[in-house]
């Protein structure tokens, strides 16, 4: 038992000292900062015109992101929004919609 | 994009009369389109007179410098931490462009004419023989009591999000949804008669709702806004009132044909005759009456129910009212009053002023919280105002009147939930940042905050379910969640997915606690 928890606590210490492992919890906190009054923090309102992130493909959103904010992918308000956020953060908010059930 | 395809028709229709006319015709015509498009996407929070409501006021004095610029980011992003949604492609440019310039051109406008004959026009019935529905709940369910209903009020405060959600509190599993067309605010069960409860929406909407079936059987519009709505211990009368226009009515609640209509107005602790906003109504188990509180008249009226209404007037109650709770069988009416900071006790017995009691900054009562502590009757107060940073719950012992602390919480507050069974009471933290996230437990004994539970979104209106086992609150704005823990533990026991979720109401509150009912009931 003692081996195991020495073990999970390694684990723990090599998984979280890797700078590029993202964080669906960091992603969850960042998203309900910047992406969830138009997506939603799960899904977008019924009523609004905005894409569900929910389920998708991981690199897809991390790759979208980064073309909005160095403006290679056009949108009025998508590049205002990207331009804020680190490539922690972009992996972040990709790794948490990617784990959400659509 | 129905809005669009509107748009384009009617400013296809707009340049007719251009042909015919003068151009001053097509900048009235214009307006009226920008009217149109203001009514369906802004007017519900921001007010139909353009003098707001749940939101800003949006006309030229108050928009008076403002960048258009800014203004026309901030209609495309929405505002963060607030409940404005983003109407990013929801609205076309121009025509948020425009918009701008509607808002900064028009003054607050007068209020409109609602009486008894628009309201009657606007009774809508979609149940026509409510004789043939089932006589009993259509899904399981050990009590009505368990019913906790939730005003959803949808990202855009109106359309598919926008719905009265009931849950059964003892599985939390949802077990009905009413759409109301535009959000929910208050809901109301009627005492005498589980099957019923009432929901008010932001436009002022009454929908009769039947638990049994989960439907609305009728509705009817009283007014432009304001959230007031109470019922009568009875279950025959509903009252109703609205910031627009300044007038209240009483309804017939089986049939909600109005019955009569009053205008508020009346003359203020400063000598100045006033016409005024409706603050709550409230019906009570103690008699057959309404009290309506007079915003800004400072007034409470205490309508009896039977022939003509009549009506007695309390004055000089406070400055700027606005909502109440009541204990002692229904005998005592505790009423906040913004701007003097105080909470007004009245004896609804002999329609006088008990005390005037200190509370917070700015206090809002919420649905009230009433709890006998060791022989004690406390009641807890919420205030929302953040005066020197000095942010309080005010406790009061309601058989002495007097203070018994004012606690020390992390932000403003404007709702309290209270129950003979559960250990604390729990407020709202609502300070517009990371703390609105959250709400704060008061131990009943100790009278201060033991713990901060982290909900999400922003976190509102917290509700006991009937028996006490179990606390609600509204992850509310973007977190489009209603969370429940084990109100002893403190766990969390359920997530409840909806669009913007708000007010809690809790059928339990009829007969246990303070909003229409006191806690004595529980002996």
């Amino acid at each position: 038992m003692k081996l195991f928890a020495y073990t999970v606590s390694l684990l723990l210490i090599s998984f979280s000292s890797n700078s590029f492992s993202a964080s669906a919890f960091a992603g969850r906190a960042k998203a309900a900062q910047v992406c969830s009054q138009c997506h939603g923090i799960k899904n977008p309102s019924a009523e609004a015109p905005f894409p569900p992130l929910a389920g998708r493909d991981e690199l897809y959103l991390e790759k979208a992101l980064r073309q909005y904010r160095n403006k290679t992918r056009k949108s009025d308000i998508m590049n205002n929004i990207a331009a804020g956020l680190s490539n922690r953060d972009i992996n972040n908010i990709a790794e948490y919609y990617t784990r959400l059930k659509p | 994009m129905t809005i669009k395809t509107t748009f384009n028709k009617s400013l296809l229709a707009a340049s007719i009369p251009l042909l015919l006319s003068t151009g001053s015709v097509f900048a009235k015509s214009g307006s009226h389109d920008m009217h149109k498009l203001y009514e369906e996407n802004c007017a519900s929070c921001h007010g139909s007179d353009h003098g707001g409501y749940l939101a800003p006021a949006l006309n030229s004095e108050t928009l008076k410098g403002r960048s258009p610029t800014a203004l026309r980011s901030l209609i495309m992003t929405g505002s963060f931490e607030t409940l404005m949604p983003p109407f990013f492609a929801r609205l076309s440019d121009s025509e948020i462009r425009s918009m701008v310039k509607h808002l900064q051109s028009t003054p607050k406008l007068a209020n409109p004419a609602w009486n008894i004959k628009e309201m009657k026009k606007s009774l809508k019935i979609y149940v026509k023989d409510e004789s043939k529905l089932a006589t009993a709940p259509t899904y399981k369910i050990d009590s009505m009591d368990d019913v906790i209903g939730v005003a959803a009020r949808g990202k855009y405060g109106r359309g598919q999000g926008s719905e009265a959600v009931f849950i059964n509190s003892k599985t939390h599993k949802i077990i009905g949804k009413v759409p109301t067309n535009t959000a929910a605010h208050i809901i109301e069960f009627n005492p005498a008669n589980p099957r019923w409860a009432y929901v008010k929406t932001d436009a002022a909407e009454v929908y009769k709702v039947d638990l049994y079936t989960m439907q609305a059987v009728r509705s009817i519009k009283t007014g432009l806004n304001g959230p007031a709505i109470g019922i009568s211990r009875d279950g025959k009368y509903l009252m109703v009132g609205s910031f627009v226009p300044h007038n209240a009515v009483i309804l017939d609640a089986e049939t909600l044909e109005p019955l009569k209509q009053f205008e508020l107005e009346g003359i203020d602790p400063d000598g100045k005759m006033v016409s005024s906003d409706s603050g709550m109504i409230i019906g009570t188990p103690y008699a057959d009456i309404f009290a309506i509180a007079l915003e800004n008249a400072g007034q409470v009226w205490v309508v009896d129910l039977k022939e003509g209404f009549p009506v007695t007037k309390i004055k000089n109650v406070g400055r700027h009212l606005h909502d109440a709770f009541l204990s002692h069988k229904g005998k005592k009416l505790m009423v906040a009053s913004y701007d003097d900071s105080i909470v007004t006790a009245i004896d609804l017995e002999t329609r006088k002023i008990i005390k005037k009691l200190p509370a917070g900054c700015v206090p809002h009562v919420g649905g009230g919280s009433v709890v006998k502590v060791d022989g004690r009757t406390l009641g807890f107060g919420t205030n929302f105002g953040t005066c020197d940073d000095n942010t309080v719950v005010s406790v009061w012992d309601l058989d002495t009147m007097e203070v018994v602390k004012q606690v020390p919480v992390s932000g403003g507050t404007e709702s309290p939930a209270a129950h003979a069974n559960a250990p604390y009471v729990a407020v709202d933290i609502i300070t517009k940042d990371r703390r609105a996230r959250t709400i704060q437990l008061i131990d009943k004994k100790s009278l201060e905050v033991v713990k901060t539970l982290d909900v999400g979104g922003h976190a509102y209106f917290p509700e006991y379910s009937a028996d006490g086992k179990y606390l609600y609150v509204s992850a509310g704005y973007a977190g489009d969640e209603v969370v429940v823990y084990d109100a002893k533990t403190l766990k969390k026991t359920a997530n409840i997915p909806m669009e913007s979720p708000a007010g809690i109401f809790s059928r339990g509150r009829v007969k246990y606690m303070t909003r229409g009912l006191s806690p004595d009931e529980m002996e």
